[in-house]
């Protein structure tokens, strides 16, 4: 199977929008400091906002806003993607929100934000 | 109101405003909240009582939100499975919530007392919603909130190891929840539906064509979810969070929250999916290898837990693990074993749950080499808590024999025998961990203790001996649940 670097070029937004999840998704798994994990739940959501907006937009295409005004081939982009993303910002947000009281809880008991150090400390005592 | 034509709606509403009304008795009046719960979740049990009717005279209800039709609206669907599954939930937190009243004060703290009861109808509703709905970012939507509130029940106990599990919990979580949009934006670039009848129409014309995207879309799915149902090597979130939690949060988070992941993807396997793609991209043979691991590991890393509630915990892994094994299969009896056995294990596992936090009620004693003289003690408590064991071994007469023994005529009809072997070696080392228990509880002689009344609230003791009643009517009388899940295999087998 050979890959049409021509056609990665012209959807670079979907290639863009994997690499900021990939990123996210590393930011996760290797950061010791509890709050860089959440940044990085926040920058992996991101990367898929990204994606579905890439998915609902339309070159050359207009808010989707009915205006009897513009010619009849006026192009709209898709509504439906932008509307879904409000959704799960929303629940993105809920996410963070929560993950934040429970470490500001952790810092209480521990005294540290750090992963490595709280199991570190967890198995001394 | 039209109550009788919004029936699935009233069903997910109900809970969902009874949390908010909670949060507001939080403040105001915290004792009326474990009454007010049961209300709120007792009129979701009637509701899922008039749904199993319906849905067991041979309808199928489909609602239409706000009157719009798919592929435009959202849709809910209650099939066979989805009316079981509603059912089993409702009927299981209202048993919970009984045991709440008491069970509550002794383990969390007084001032989250109430907000406690908020969560716990969040999650019962978010689930129903999980169950019911047939569109997919309405299941997302659903998934994160049935996350947060699991969290929520689990980090309640306010405690350093439950905040950190929670903590862990929530992050493992969020991947998944990000693991399942991005499948979904899969699905909507490749088909341009979010319905999930109107995926699986579109999904059987253009599968030929796009085999790389569908195979994406079909393993983004299965980390997504399973990561949250906690299939084996993406279980490394379970033990901690279901043991450090409190008994009724742990009962319903082992017994119910990993079930309705299972019967998400069991759905986008079958439904959405179908058999074909479901074998031809290999995930059939990954999830049994997965499931084969799960059966082994889970019960090996059982075996050397000292803490009771850990060593159900990893328990729980082991029969996740029976669930995927049956549904991997993909015939006719590996799939309705692995339909019984959620509910049979959601019935099991609640009852042992229980019956550790009605053990830890009264003497206080947590683990599993501390049973000397309990079968005199809390002879109740312990009847039952000997029933679910047994169950969970796989003794005839109970529950758990009957989907071990539907999983063996799946796999000879899958043409694959290896796996009686599997289910064999997993019995005897679920004995070797479950025995040893009752072993000591009835049969170590310790000081002289005369038989007595357990010292627990009836309440807390009601639910349990429901639960173990429900372990053995499953075992004795399978037919009826067999027959009627049936009906939904053959759905998911077209």
């Amino acid at each position: 199977m050979t890959i049409d670097f021509s056609v990665l070029l012209l959807n670079y937004p979907y290639f863009i929008s994997i690499i900021i999840f990939c990123l996210g998704c590393l930011c996760i798994l290797t950061q010791h400091n509890l709050l860089k994990k959440v940044i990085g739940i926040n920058i992996m959501q991101s990367g898929i906002f990204l994606f579905y907006i890439a998915l609902g937009n339309i070159k050359g295409g207009i808010a989707p806003i009915y205006d009897p005004g513009l010619p009849e081939a006026t192009l709209y982009i898709n509504p439906l993607t932008s509307t879904l993303i409000l959704t799960g910002i929303v629940v993105g947000f809920s996410v963070t929100a929560f993950a934040l009281a429970l470490i500001v809880k952790l810092h209480q008991f521990y005294g540290t934000i750090h992963a490595s150090e709280i199991i570190r400390m967890r198995s001394l005592g | 109101m039209h109550l009788w034509e919004n029936m699935p709606f009233f069903l997910v509403i109900g809970s969902l405003v009874g949390a908010f009304v909670m949060a507001m008795f939080a403040r105001w009046k915290k004792e009326w909240c474990p009454y007010l719960t049961i209300i709120s979740v007792g009129f979701s049990f009637i509701l899922s009582c008039i749904i199993m009717s319906r849905v067991a005279g041979g309808e199928i209800i489909h609602y239409y939100a706000g009157g719009w039709r798919p592929p435009w609206g959202i849709e809910m669907m209650i099939d066979e499975l989805g009316a079981v599954m509603l059912l089993l939930l409702s009927g299981s937190f209202l048993l919970i919530a009984i045991y709440c009243i008491y069970a509550v004060p002794k383990e969390i703290h007084p001032s989250v007392s109430g907000w406690y009861y908020t969560c716990f109808l969040l999650t019962l509703s978010a689930m129903m919603g999980m169950v019911a709905t047939n569109d997919f970012f309405n299941l997302f939507v659903m998934v994160e909130v049935t996350g947060i509130g699991a969290c929520a029940l689990v980090a309640a106990k306010g405690e350093k190891l439950s905040t950190e599990a929670a903590l862990r919990y929530l992050i493992l979580s969020s991947i998944g929840a990000a693991f399942l949009l991005f499948a979904i934006a899969f699905a909507y670039q490749l088909t341009g539906n979010l319905n999930m009848t109107y995926v699986a129409a579109e999904l059987a014309n253009i599968r030929t064509q796009y085999p790389v995207i569908i195979w994406v879309m079909i393993s983004f799915f299965t980390v997504g979810l399973g990561l949250k149902a906690a299939l084996f090597p993406l279980h490394i979130w379970l033990p901690d969070a279901h043991s450090s939690a409190p008994s009724p949060s742990s009962a319903i988070l082992s017994g119910l929250v990993v079930k309705v992941y299972i019967v998400s993807i069991m759905r986008v396997y079958f439904l959405v999916f179908g058999f074909d793609i479901f074998t031809g991209t290999y995930m059939r043979y990954l999830i049994l290898a997965m499931a084969t691991l799960a059966i082994l590991f889970g019960s090996f890393f059982a075996f050397v837990q000292v803490n009771l509630k850990r060593r159900l915990a990893y328990s729980t892994v082991a029969q996740i693990g029976y669930i995927f094994l049956g549904f991997g299969l993909g015939t006719v009896w590996g799939i309705t074993a692995a339909m019984l056995h959620i509910i049979i294990h959601a019935f099991m596992k609640v009852c042992l749950f229980l019956s550790a936090g009605a053990i830890h009620y009264q003497t206080g004693r947590k683990k599993v080499t501390e049973f000397v003289g309990l079968g005199y003690q809390m002879p109740v408590t312990m009847v039952s808590f000997t029933i679910a064991s047994l169950s969970m071994i796989g003794i005839p007469l109970f529950g758990g024999f009957i989907t071990k023994y539907g999983i063996a005529l799946g796999s000879l009809e899958a043409d694959n025998p290896y796996f009686i072997a599997l289910i064999v070696l997993s019995g005897l080392l679920n004995a070797s961990y479950y025995l040893p228990l009752i072993w000591q509880a009835y049969f170590v002689s310790g000081p002289r203790i005369k038989l007595k009344m357990d010292a627990v609230p009836l309440s807390m003791l009601v639910p349990i001996m429901i639960m173990a009643a429900g372990v053995i009517y499953m075992g004795v009388f399978p037919g009826g649940a067999l027959n009627f899940l049936g009906k939904a295999v053959t759905r998911f087998l077209l």
